[in-house]
C-alpha cells in the first residue's frame, strides 16, 4: 500500500508552528534571565492598575446617575457631578456615623462579657462537650500543655499575619485614598477619555472595538450595581432576622453578611461561621441549626431571586468559573483581586463571545461573497 | 391568526394597581421594619406609632384610588412588554414586607420561638404569590433560565 504523503501546506504549517513554539519558550527564557527586572515592572504595573481599576468599576456604578441628572436638565457635567459625589460621601458618613459607634459597642460588649465565658468553656465545658469522648480530650489536653504548641503556633504566625495584613492593606488604603481623585477626572471627562482611548485603535478596527468597549462597560456596570444593591439589601435583610431570632450581636454579624456578599459562593461561609461558632459557645439566644437555616435560606433568596431579577440571567456563570477566577486574580491582586474576580471573569467571557461572533459573521461575509462570485 | 395561548398583555394601569395595593398591604410592615433596624422602637409607644401608621396608609389609600382612578384611561393606554422594574420593586416590597410581618408579631408580643415557623410559612407563600403574578400581569418568567 502506497504510503499516503504529507502536502507542502501541511509541512509549511507544521514549520511555522514549531518555530512559534520555539521563539515562544526562547523569550520566556530570555525573559527569565531577568526575572528582576520583570518583578519590578509587574510591581509598578499593579500598583497602576488597581486604582485605576477601582475607578473604572466605581465609575460604572456612579456614571448612570451623572447621566440621569444631565438627562433631567441638571447640569454642566461639574454640577451634577457634585451633586452626585456630595450625595455618596454624606451617605457613607451617615452610615458610618450610625453604625461605628454601635459595632464597636458590639465588639467592647464581646470582649467584656463573652471572652471570659468562652475561656471558661473551653477549659471546663468543652470537656463534657466533645465529640471523640473525655479520654481522647484528656489525652490532646495533656499534649497541648506538655508541648506549649498552641503559643509557639500563635508566636510563628502572628508576625505572619501582620505581615500579610500590612503587605495587602497599604496598597489598598492607598487605592481608597487615589480613588476619589482619580474618579472626579475621570468621571468629568468621561467622553473625552473614551475617545482618546478609542482614538488610539487603528481605523479598520474603531467600531469594533468602540462596540466591544460598550459591551463591556453594560456587563460590568449591570453586575456592579447589582452587586452593590445585593450587598446593602442582603445585610440589612440578615440584620433584621438575626435581631428576629434574638442573636446577641446581630449588627456585626449582619453587617458582616452584608460586606463577604462581595466575595461569591464564600462570602456566605465566611459570614455564617462567626455567628454559628458564637451560638454554640453562648449560653442563651438562638441554637447553631437556626442560624445556619437562617444563612442558607439568605442564600438561597440572593442565589435564585434577587441575583436572576438584579443581575440577569445572561450574567450568571458556572461556579466553577467564578472559583477559579477568584483563586487566579486573588494570586494576581490580593484582596482587590477576590472582590473583583467576577466582574473580570464576566468581561473576559464578553470579550470571547464578541470575537467569536466577529469570526462567525466574517465567516458567512466570505461564504456569502464565495455564492455571489 | 390569532395564537390561542398568547400571552396576555397586560397595561400600565394593572400593573400600577397591583403595585399601588401591594404598597397600602405592606405599609405598616415596612416602617415597622425601619424602625426595628434603627432600634427606633426602643424610643417610642410602638402602638400610639402604628395608629398613627394606619391613619397615614387609610388616607394613602384613598388618595392613590382616586389619583389611579382618574388616571384610568391614559395609563390603560399604555403598555409594555415586560414590567421588569415594577416587578423588582413588588419582589423588594414583598421581602422587607416579609420580615415587617414578622416584626409585628413580635411587637405584639408573639412567642420567639415560631418566629422561624412563621417566616418560611409567610416566604413560601409570598414567593408562590411573586412568581404567579410575575408570569400572569408582569410577563416575567424569571425562574426559567433562558
Amino acid at each position: 500500500m502506497k504510503k499516503k504523503q504529507i502536502s507542502d501546506e501541511s509541512l509549511n504549517r507544521i514549520i511555522k508552528y514549531l518555530a512559534i513554539t520555539l521563539l515562544f519558550f526562547g523569550v520566556i527564557f530570555l525573559a527569565m534571565q531577568f526575572s528582576d527586572f520583570w518583578n519590578w515592572i509587574l510591581a509598578a504595573i499593579k500598583t497602576v492598575a488597581v486604582p485605576v481599576l477601582l475607578a473604572y468599576f466605581t465609575s460604572l456604578i456612579v456614571f448612570p446617575v451623572i447621566k440621569y441628572l444631565e438627562k433631567k436638565g441638571v447640569g454642566p457635567r461639574g454640577f451634577s457631578l457634585a451633586i452626585v459625589f456630595v450625595l455618596t460621601v454624606s451617605i457613607i458618613f451617615a452610615g458610618f456615623y450610625y453604625l461605628i459607634p454601635r459595632i464597636v459597642e458590639e465588639i467592647t460588649n464581646f470582649f467584656n462579657r463573652d471572652v471570659q465565658t468562652i475561656i471558661t468553656y473551653l477549659q471546663t465545658g468543652l470537656r463534657d462537650d466533645f465529640i471523640f469522648g473525655t479520654d481522647i480530650y484528656d489525652q490532646v489536653y495533656t499534649y497541648v500543655t506538655e508541648t506549649d504548641i498552641i503559643s509557639s503556633t500563635l508566636d510563628s504566625m502572628i508576625p505572619n499575619l501582620i505581615n500579610t495584613l500590612t503587605d495587602s492593606l497599604i496598597p489598598l488604603l492607598s487605592s481608597v485614598i487615589l480613588l476619589p481623585i482619580l474618579l472626579i477626572y475621570y468621571l468629568l471627562d468621561y467622553e473625552v477619555i473614551s475617545e482618546k482611548i478609542r482614538s488610539v485603535v487603528p481605523q479598520k478596527n474603531a467600531k469594533n472595538v468602540a462596540e466591544l468597549g460598550s459591551r463591556l462597560n453594560n456587563t460590568i456596570g449591570a453586575y456592579l450595581r447589582g452587586q452593590v444593591f445585593l450587598m446593602v439589601v442582603l445585610g440589612i435583610v440578615a440584620t433584621i432576622v438575626y435581631r428576629l431570632i434574638g442573636l446577641k450581636y446581630y449588627l456585626v454579624f449582619g453587617v458582616l453578611v452584608g460586606i463577604t456578599n462581595v466575595i461569591p459562593y464564600f462570602g456566605q461561609i465566611i459570614a455564617a461561621v462567626p455567628p454559628i461558632i458564637y451560638t454554640f459557645i453562648a449560653t442563651t439566644g438562638p441554637g447553631p441549626i437556626t442560624v445556619l437555616a437562617v444563612n442558607l435560606t439568605l442564600q438561597f433568596i440572593e442565589g435564585n431571586i434577587f441575583q436572576p431579577l438584579i443581575i440577569g440571567h445572561q450574567l450568571s456563570m458556572h461556579p466553577i468559573v467564578i472559583i477559579i477566577s477568584i483563586l487566579f486574580f486573588g494570586s494576581l491582586f490580593g484582596f482587590v483581586g477576590i472582590i473583583f474576580a467576577s466582574p473580570l471573569a464576566a468581561s473576559l467571557r464578553v470579550i470571547y463571545n464578541f470575537y467569536r461572533e466577529k469570526k462567525q459573521e466574517k465567516k458567512l461575509n466570505t461564504k456569502a461573497e464565495a455564492n455571489t462570485s | 391568526m390569532i395564537k390561542k395561548n398568547r400571552p396576555k398583555i397586560s397595561t400600565q394601569f394593572e400593573i400600577n394597581a397591583i403595585v399601588f395595593y401591594a404598597n397600602m398591604i405592606l405599609l405598616l410592615p415596612l416602617i415597622l421594619v425601619v424602625t426595628y433596624l434603627f432600634e427606633i422602637d426602643k424610643f417610642l409607644n410602638i402602638n400610639e406609632f402604628m395608629f398613627w401608621i394606619l391613619i397615614f396608609n387609610f388616607v394613602s389609600l384613598v388618595t392613590g384610588t382616586i389619583v389611579l382612578a382618574l388616571n384610568r384611561d391614559r395609563l390603560r393606554r399604555k403598555v409594555k412588554v415586560t414590567y421588569r422594574n415594577e416587578f423588582f420593586y413588588l419582589v423588594f416590597l414583598f421581602v422587607f414586607g416579609l420580615l415587617g410581618f414578622v416584626v409585628l408579631y413580635d411587637f405584639m408580643g408573639g412567642d420567639r420561638a415560631y418566629i422561624a415557623n412563621i417566616l418560611v410559612v409567610l416566604f413560601a407563600g409570598l414567593l408562590y404569590l411573586a412568581i404567579l403574578l410575575g408570569r400572569k400581569y408582569f410577563n416575567l418568567y424569571y425562574i426559567n433560565k433562558r
